[in-house]
């Protein structure tokens, strides 16, 4: 795949996923030829993995919920570049773990899917990542400023509501993400929980959960559907948010119920300009 | 999750260890000391929760004896539940194990060899006969 990774690992020893976790960050290593890093001993000794970190983007992995690595890597300010959830994982494939901290031969083979799992989309992700026709990135921007910060709004085909959150709408159908003041603003966007597919949602309900290493928050949806899709993606690169928060960091799409009379809720990119500039102005 | 009676499990922590034999050696120790050896008088702790600064975690520490398992001299486990605030019983090293071994080929970060499995055998052996007081704990050593 030709990629490699600085990976680190949670601790991994006294839970289920744990060991799962261990078990999968070693494979990887092995299949891309990357580098593990010890998270304890990083805590202790940061400057053991300083050439490492610099030349090679990072790779966390977590078992759990108390997220370890995660919570390791922005406690000593180490930007995330992919990430994996072995326990989500799991539950993804359908498979839930005994209490044995040993891996049987059916959690091997659940180790072996997330790692191809992980290798394929990775290699899908930077093959077809532009794709998306129907849905294409915005090209031209109003930009909103403050102090050293520069807010870029889409011209057209974007609403926005008032809690920064943005929806582009193709027909009865509508992609819907986070504002670039948004992303800016809850800086390096570690975790993403994406919403259920399928559930059928309110205008401004939640939408997942984002979360950084500065603040935790839930997107408000612009509109009211079903949710037909969600970016998976972000969960292991929920820093696409903020490289791209109108394109390729878009978080959910929902099969429109009542667009035409929500949309009176919502502003245009000129409109939410406006509203972004008092917004800043009161920082 | 064990019964905590008075004074709780003794709980064993080995070093985070990934990427190196030593740390294989010192973590299937554990296991098997926690799993097989002394299931009833012993508990495990993830070294991780402590690094990050988990409040149950770091109570735990402090109101259990604790004996750590180090692969390599950097003492890892030691030093962090030292610095926690919890009292390390027993220090274990993986190294001095390998000192009855010489130019044993343990195996791998990910796989042990039969070589690696009898120094996990050994160590486990040792330790929890030190638990049950039976020992002094052999290569171990007394962190006061």
């Amino acid at each position: 795949m030709g990629k490699r990774f600085a990976i680190l690992p949670c601790n991994g020893l006294d839970k289920a996923y744990g060991p799962l976790s261990r078990e999968v960050a070693l494979a990887i290593a092995e299949h891309t030829e990357s580098e593990i890093i010890c998270p304890v001993l990083l805590n202790n000794l940061q400057a053991r993995y300083e050439k490492t970190l610099s030349g090679l983007p990072l790779l966390v992995v977590d078992g759990c919920q108390t997220r370890c690595a995660t919570k390791l890597a922005n406690k000593l300010g180490i930007k995330i570049d992919q990430k994996i959830m072995v326990s989500e994982a799991a539950k993804e494939a359908g498979t839930t773990l005994d209490k044995s901290l040993r891996l049987g031969p059916a959690t091997l083979k659940l180790a072996e899917e997330i790692v191809a799992g992980f290798l394929d989309g990775f290699e899908k992700k930077a093959t077809t990542a532009d794709s998306s026709a129907e849905f294409d990135a915005p090209v031209e921007f109003i930009t909103v400023t403050h102090d050293k910060y520069v807010f870029k709004i889409p011209i057209e085909g974007y609403l926005f509501n008032e809690n920064d959150c943005w929806v582009r709408v193709v027909g009865g159908r509508a992609r819907v993400g986070l504002s670039d003041y948004m992303q800016q603003n809850l800086t390096d966007i570690t975790y993403f929980e994406p919403p259920e597919v399928g559930r059928v949602i309110e205008q401004f309900d939640e939408l997942g959960a984002v979360e950084s290493a500065k603040a935790a928050t839930s997107p408000i949806s612009p509109v009211s559907g079903k949710i037909v899709a969600v970016n998976s993606a972000l969960v292991n690169s929920p820093g696409t948010i903020n490289e791209d928060p109108y394109g390729k960091g878009w978080i959910a799409e929902i099969e429109l119920a009542d667009f035409e009379s929500e949309r009176e809720l919502l502003l245009d990119g000129s409109a939410y300009a406006e509203t972004l500039k008092k917004k800043v102005a009161d920082l | 999750m064990k019964t905590e009676a008075s004074g709780g499990p003794t709980l064993v922590i080995p070093c985070s260890g990934i990427g190196k034999v030593h740390g294989l050696i010192s973590r299937e120790a554990t296991y098997e000391i926690v799993d097989r050896l002394a299931p009833d008088t012993t508990d495990t702790l993830c070294l991780a929760l402590l690094v990050t600064g988990d409040e149950e975690a770091l109570a735990k520490v402090r109101s259990h004896s604790c004996i750590t398992i180090d692969g390599c001299p950097k003492a890892c486990s030691q030093k962090n539940v030292e610095m926690a605030g919890g009292q390390v019983t027993e220090a274990v090293r993986v190294v001095d194990a390998f000192k009855n071994h010489r130019g044993a080929q343990p195996g791998t970060a990910t796989k042990l060899s039969e070589e690696g499995w009898t120094i996990v055998h050994e160590i486990a052996d040792e330790t929890a006969r030190a638990i049950r007081g039976e020992t002094t704990g052999g290569d171990t050593q007394d962190a006061q």
